[in-house]
């Protein structure tokens, strides 16, 4: 059954209901009518396939193609006319300074979201998971903020950052911290630990139940040896759990990052890239590009960048993931 | 034996307070915005974080008329509902198609496919808009719920992928020794199978498209085509400091995906520990 989709006649000696084999006028007849068949079955394939190639092609493939097009062209969006310019607008990239200020925002958002994220999240999983009762509650309880849309979070958190009425800035100055009050959002050195602790509060529901998913699957009785051996609960966490847990932490780790490398939403909502490009990150300079400075082409070579480095990044640690889970 | 139980008592009893606590600290944004949504402005000004002094709904009414959220709500849901339709009707059949039918190119096309969930949708936005326009469908409501299909169309055929690929294929062959046509196998026998694959897939597309930002913020500009998350950001721009109906208004754009979360919960999590495993 398996060899169907193969050509020619091998599978006629392997389908096990293949009887009759050597006569010449039976073989050749055999063979039409399994063409004929294997037309009809590629038919129906593509009558179950097709409603989603049409989708896929017209919403992400041809756009796909598209950004590149338009990032070898100097266009504007509304000229009817369109130059060639070849890598004109990449060569422009490599010069521009708040375009590499964004990758190094990037890059810091990646990095921040990893510390804040990772560890901290499975010690939460660790915790849950060792819980008698109520551990469904808790759960519930710590995946609530991952449900609010990213406006509720960036509005909510705008807020919460507010220098003059924002409960941290009051909280600070109630218990006689004043002098720590800030202008969250609007000081440099601030900005994006702000925002990554907000995207964090939004995002790590979703890697928690991804830990808490791993952990029901450690061996009960690795722990129950390590007992008997006298491990405290911080060498069994560092050298059972974490290490049984190590596909679910590469799947955590390459969704952190991917999903910090795409922030858009949250930037856009609190800060929009400021205060003088001190959040810019590389979605939001090419959106401005694009929508509000009508450099269509120069935005969509920033775009393809993004894309490359995103789609690089994937394939690379799914070729690594496969590779050391095999 | 006794002290060991009693040290695991106590372990119990230090895990769940350090829980609890730590449970209030998250969770206390969302209260301080649900008791700031009943105060004043004075109030959130001068008693940040006591409870308001009368139980007023004025701020979450005033916010509902004058921001108009009435109307972001019916978009929102049209875009939504239209999405997970498509996606359902769509995903599905090619979802089987990968995981239960040979054919050439399989593997090749699923490759594909993959790739888009590669694919960030900021990479792609912008031939996205000029695409759209060229079609007459910038800022309608068809055209975000196009585009959100499209967009939730790899994963969820990766999802449903995977659904049917657990479903054993015997099943699928005898029912078609018995007659029945490929789609006919597929609607009666196939699909009711994976039934929760597809109610996974649903919550998913829901969530995904509900609480979408970028597409709407490309893609529609009049104000009576806003979704909520668009009509909220627009809301808090317009309001500046009028704290309290901002306040009121994020309350409003919170209720919808809490009560979903609230009867699907058990659903919600069982599908993303399962759509991420595979």
């Amino acid at each position: 059954m398996a060899l169907f989709h193969q050509e020619g006649r091998i599978d006629m000696y392997t389908n096990e209901s293949s009887t009759i084999i050597g006569n010449p006028v039976l073989d050749k007849e055999r063979i039409k009518t399994k063409r004929r068949s294997k037309v009809k079955k590629t038919l129906t394939a593509l009558s179950f396939l097709a409603p989603a190639l049409l989708l896929y092609i017209i919403f992400m493939l041809y756009p796909m193609l598209d950004a590149v097009r338009y990032s070898l062209f100097d266009w504007n969006g509304s000229s009817t006319t369109m130059n060639f310019v070849g890598l004109e607008n990449y060569l422009q990239l490599a010069k521009d300074d708040i375009f590499h200020k964004a990758l190094g925002h990037n890059l810091l958002w990646v990095v921040l979201s990893l510390v804040l994220m990772v560890l901290p999240t499975l010690i939460l999983a660790v915790l849950i998971s060792k819980v008698k009762y109520g551990k469904t509650f808790f759960r519930a309880g710590f995946y609530l903020p991952s449900v609010l849309s990213l406006a509720v979070v960036g509005v909510l958190w705008s807020k919460i950052y507010d220098p003059a009425m924002g409960p941290i800035n009051k909280l600070l100055s109630s218990i006689g911290l004043g002098f720590l009050a800030k202008n969250w959002l609007g000081e440099p050195a601030f900005v994006i630990p702000a925002l990554v602790i907000a995207s964090t509060w939004a995002f790590y529901g979703l890697y928690m139940i991804l830990f808490l998913a791993g952990l029901q699957n450690i061996d009960y009785q690795v722990y129950e040896a390590a007992d008997l051996d006298g491990a405290g609960p911080i060498r069994k966490f560092w050298h059972i759990t974490v290490p049984s847990l190590r596909n679910t932490m590469n799947l955590v780790i390459s969704m952190v990052i991917i999903h910090a490398l795409k922030g858009f939403a949250l930037i856009w909502l609190m800060t929009q890239g400021g205060p003088f490009y001190m959040s810019e990150v590389v979605s939001t300079y090419v959106y401005k590009a694009a929508f509000s400075m009508n450099q269509v082409s120069y935005a969509s070579a920033g775009s393809v960048v993004l894309g490359i480095i995103v789609i690089t990044f994937t394939i690379a640690f799914n070729y690594y993931r496969e590779r050391s889970e095999a | 034996m006794t002290t060991l139980t009693k040290k695991k008592g106590i372990a119990q009893i230090s895990i769940w307070i350090a829980l609890s606590l730590l449970l209030i600290i998250i969770i206390s944004p969302i209260f301080y915005a649900v008791l700031a949504s009943f105060k004043t402005n004075i109030e959130i000004f001068t008693s940040p974080f006591s409870l308001p002094k009368n139980w007023s709904f004025d701020n979450l009414i005033n916010a509902w008329q004058i921001g108009n959220f009435q109307k972001y709500f019916l978009n929102s849901a049209v875009i939504t509902v239209g999405g997970m339709v498509i996606v359902a009707l769509v995903a599905c059949p090619a979802g089987y198609a990968f995981a239960q039918l040979t054919f050439k190119g399989n593997n090749l096309l699923f490759y594909l496919i993959l790739l888009g969930m590669a694919l960030p949708a900021q990479a792609i936005i912008i031939p996205i808009f000029y695409q759209l326009r060229s079609m007459g469908l910038v800022d309608t409501l068809t055209g975000v719920i196009l585009v959100s299909a499209g967009l939730a169309l790899p994963f969820s055929i990766f999802l449903m992928r995977n659904t049917f690929r657990d479903v054993p294929k015997e099943l699928r062959e005898s029912a078609t020794v018995d007659g029945a046509g490929e789609w006919r196998t597929f609607w009666s026998v196939m699909l009711p199978l994976a039934k929760p694959g597809l109610v996974a897939l649903l919550i998913f597309t829901f969530m995904n498209i509900w609480n979408d930002f970028l597409l709407p913020l490309v893609l529609l500009m009049s104000k009576d085509k806003f979704t909520i998350s668009l009509g909220l950001y627009s809301f808090q721009g317009e309001m500046a400091t009028n704290y309290a109906l901002i306040f009121g208004g994020t309350v409003i754009s919170m209720i919808p995906s809490i009560i979903v979360y609230l009867i699907f919960q058990r659903s919600f999590v069982e599908g993303m520990s399962s759509g991420a495993n595979k």
